[in-house]
């Protein structure tokens, strides 16, 4: 039903109860959440491909499946598939995620989408299971209840040839639905944002820039070379954790219309990017990016559309032949699929095309687990029968029996940086020459756990005679000790070395270089 | 009309159970009690370590030989990274379900015990060399640690457990004070348990 029969759109005042109804009953043409069906199933794909040829293994009760409801002490919640079911059923997901990318009994390939790859995910908490494939559950489940297919779909090209009707020469050709579903997508991926700033604020280290620092410094998600190297600079972390969590607050209140709009999505972009460069994410960004096209409304489509258009009109001629093959595919794939239902009398009707896509289904599942078998993963099907373990290097088996030690104190060490100013709880002008008058900081970033430490910062010259002891105790909350030294005229110009102890041996030592300069003669050094 | 309330009781419960899983994480409270309030809480990035781990699941047969369990030797699949999947076993809630697998589709000599020893390195040394040079002014020399975390039978029945390499060293952070081991030793964990009594355990720490 649409909205705008009840209310006056020149009515100055509407209430909230027509508002909302507005928000979420508004009709429209679901171009936005087309677009989040052909993302998200891509996302899907790139997630289901590789994985699976280890269904077996992942998925069934001849591998090794790690249910989720056990770490909730729910060992028995879902039932366990055998390896035939667990294949078929990620087969079976797959095709669908496909089918539903190009908008092929769209509906449907959502709703099994959605079930399956909730499922099988569920038999999987520890290398299936993440936090982006519960949002790409959440999406599949909604766009199942949406019509995303009625457009840049399969299925709208057959209803079209169904019912006579010419392609469509205008976005207003289009069918029209309530919006509600690309309001609850835009909702999903706000509370997300706003759910994940509330984790940031019950993490303390996040805003001091350690938490980000050791997830930038591990390749447990994949390789992050950039973060790697934005630990030389902590202070920019301090600063990037204080952003992200007022663009994540902010995200669901900004994110509607206007200027808001642009400068939440851009920024949620520049995030997600800045999370692959730094964390080694990458499917985590695609999903969130997704949901970004619920946000796309007609006037955005029509604004495109309309460049394209004049683009074409000015560059087609010189790029177009160039796109020839691209364009002209589906146009093929169309003709060449008609000819061959030609001849046995079927044409692409709905259910003509609902038959061939459950036979479809069924072939390449049946296919798909004659092949699996076939492949015989685990080898026990070999010449040689089953494979043999590997036999672990008896020095290295001594080494993991030798016994739990206590951590070295070098381990405890994270940074000594020295430098001569401070943002964020951190050294940033990090350097190593000093003239008379300036500050010397110097400061030790330790690792959790670490016992309560005495700490000494002290001064050495280039014979490497202690000049001047300073200590101060780290207790174990604390992870940063910091020193102050004031370069002086009481220290001739020359080489230094700053050295870090504990209280029983060295840590480490910084050589630092000190300049004479006119400034006043000046206490040694101070903390 | 029917419809449009329909679908507006859904869009209501929808919500309504986002927002409860806004403010169960909150407030903690029921963020961990069912499997699907995985759903709702978005607690992405809730911890961190100063050190990076790994999970060695071995065998150790009736030779006195020890064979790796995971990954099995069909072939190692690596989720993300080029990290085996028993590795984000960050709980150690599976290694039995895993070295029971392995055993079952391998060939290998009888069997005594299976272990899960936990490596543990600080992940400062995963810096490459160019960046370590920049940081620090010694070599780099990466030290691992080894910590044995469960025993169990060639069946995978856990037969010992101990806590985490992280907890086991935080112990010593704490424990280093002469007090608090007098004071402990003084009040050893103990459970009377009274043969014909049909209670749990009253305290669950």
């Amino acid at each position: 039903m649409n909205d705008t029969s009840h209310h006056n759109a020149n009515d100055p005042s509407p209430g909230l109860r027509a508002r909302i109804g507005t928000f979420f009953f508004a009709e429209e043409t679901p171009f936005g959440l087309a677009l989040v069906r052909i993302v998200i199933c891509v996302a899907c794909l790139l997630v289901t491909m590789p994985r699976w040829i280890h269904s077996r293994e992942l998925y069934s009760s001849d591998g090794a499946p790690t249910p989720l409801a056990l770490n909730y002490g729910y060992p028995d919640l879902l039932p366990i598939p055998s390896a035939g079911l667990a294949v078929a059923l990620m087969t079976i997901l797959t095709f669908c995620c496909a089918t539903a990318c190009i908008g092929w009994c769209t509906r449907t390939s959502l709703a099994i989408s959605a079930v399956l790859y909730t499922y099988l995910n569920l038999l999987d908490s520890i290398s299936t299971m993440t936090k982006y494939s519960v949002i790409t559950s959440h999406v599949l489940f909604l766009l199942a209840f949406s019509h995303c297919g009625a457009v840049w779909s399969i299925d709208a090209w057959l209803r079209r040839r169904r019912l006579g009707l010419p392609s469509p020469c205008s976005l207003a050709n289009h069918p029209k639905f309530a919006a509600w579903p690309r309001r609850l997508i835009q909702i999903l991926i706000g509370v997300v944002y706003f759910g994940a700033s509330v984790t940031k604020m019950h993490t303390p280290a996040y805003f001091s820039g350690d938490q980000l620092w050791h997830w930038m410094i591990t390749n447990v998600n994949n390789a992050n070379p950039i973060g790697e190297w934005l630990t030389l600079y902590p202070a920019y972390l301090v600063v990037f954790a204080y952003l992200c969590v007022i663009w994540e607050i902010l995200f669901l209140f900004l994110s509607w219309r206007g200027w808001g709009r642009v400068c939440m999505l851009a920024m949620g972009i520049g995030f997600h990017i800045m999370t692959t460069l730094t964390l080694g994410l990458y499917l985590f960004p695609i999903t969130c990016v997704s949901t970004y096209f619920a946000f796309v409304n007609s006037e955005d489509v029509s604004v495109v559309a309309a460049r394209l258009r004049r683009w074409k009109r000015r560059h087609g001629e010189t790029w177009l032949p160039y796109f020839t093959a691209i364009t002209g595919l589906p146009r093929a794939i169309t003709g060449w699929t008609t000819r061959m239902l030609r001849p046995a009398g079927l044409r692409w009707i709905p259910a003509s095309s609902l038959g061939v896509f459950g036979v479809l289904l069924t072939v390449v599942s049946l296919g798909a687990v004659e092949i699996e078998y076939r492949l015989d993963i685990y080898g026990e099907r070999g010449p040689h029968g089953p494979l043999a373990l590997k036999e672990i290097d008896p020095e290295v088996a001594q080494q993991m029996f030798a016994g739990s030690k206590r951590l070295r104190e070098y381990d405890k060490l994270l940074a000594f940086d020295i430098g001569s100013s401070m943002f964020g709880g951190m050294i940033t002008g990090v350097r190593d020459t000093f003239r008379y008058g300036e500050s010397i900081l110097a400061q030790c970033t330790l690792s959790p756990p670490h016992e309560d430490m005495w700490l000494e910062c002290n001064l050495h010259d280039a014979n490497n005679i202690l000049i001047d002891r300073v200590g101060q105790i780290v207790v174990r909350s604390q992870l940063r000790g910091n020193f102050l030294y004031r370069a002086c005229d009481a220290l001739e110009p020359g080489t230094y070395y700053l050295v870090l102890r504990t209280g029983t041996q060295e840590l480490t030592r910084r050589k630092i270089e000190i300049l004479s300069s006119d400034e006043p003669r000046c206490r040694l050094n101070a903390n | 009309m029917i419809k449009r309330w329909l679908t507006g009781l859904g869009i209501t419960a929808y919500l309504g159970t986002l927002l409860f899983g806004i403010v169960s994480h909150a407030a903690n409270y029921q963020d961990g009690s069912h499997p699907s309030m995985y759903f709702i809480v978005w607690d992405m990035f809730c911890g961190w370590s100063a050190y990076e781990n790994r999970t060695h699941i071995i065998g150790q047969g009736v030779s006195g030989k020890f064979y790796e369990l995971s990954p099995g030797p069909w072939g190692d699949y690596q989720p993300y990274s080029n990290i085996s999947r028993h590795h984000y076993d960050s709980f150690n809630q599976n290694p039995q379900t895993i070295a029971v697998n392995c055993l079952k589709h391998t060939a290998h000599e009888p069997m005594t015990r299976l272990y899960v020893v936990e490596e543990a390195w600080a992940k400062k040394y995963n810096l490459p060399d160019s960046l370590w040079q920049q940081r620090y002014s010694e070599p780099k020399e990466p030290y691992s640690y080894f910590h044995i975390r469960t025993v169990m039978t060639p069946e995978g029945q856990i037969t010992g457990n101990t806590v985490p390499w992280l907890s086991y060293q935080t112990n010593f952070t704490v424990f280093d004070n002469p007090r608090l081991q007098r004071e402990s030793q003084r009040s050893a964990p103990m459970f009377m348990v009274r043969p014909m009594s049909q209670s749990s355990s009253p305290s669950a720490n």
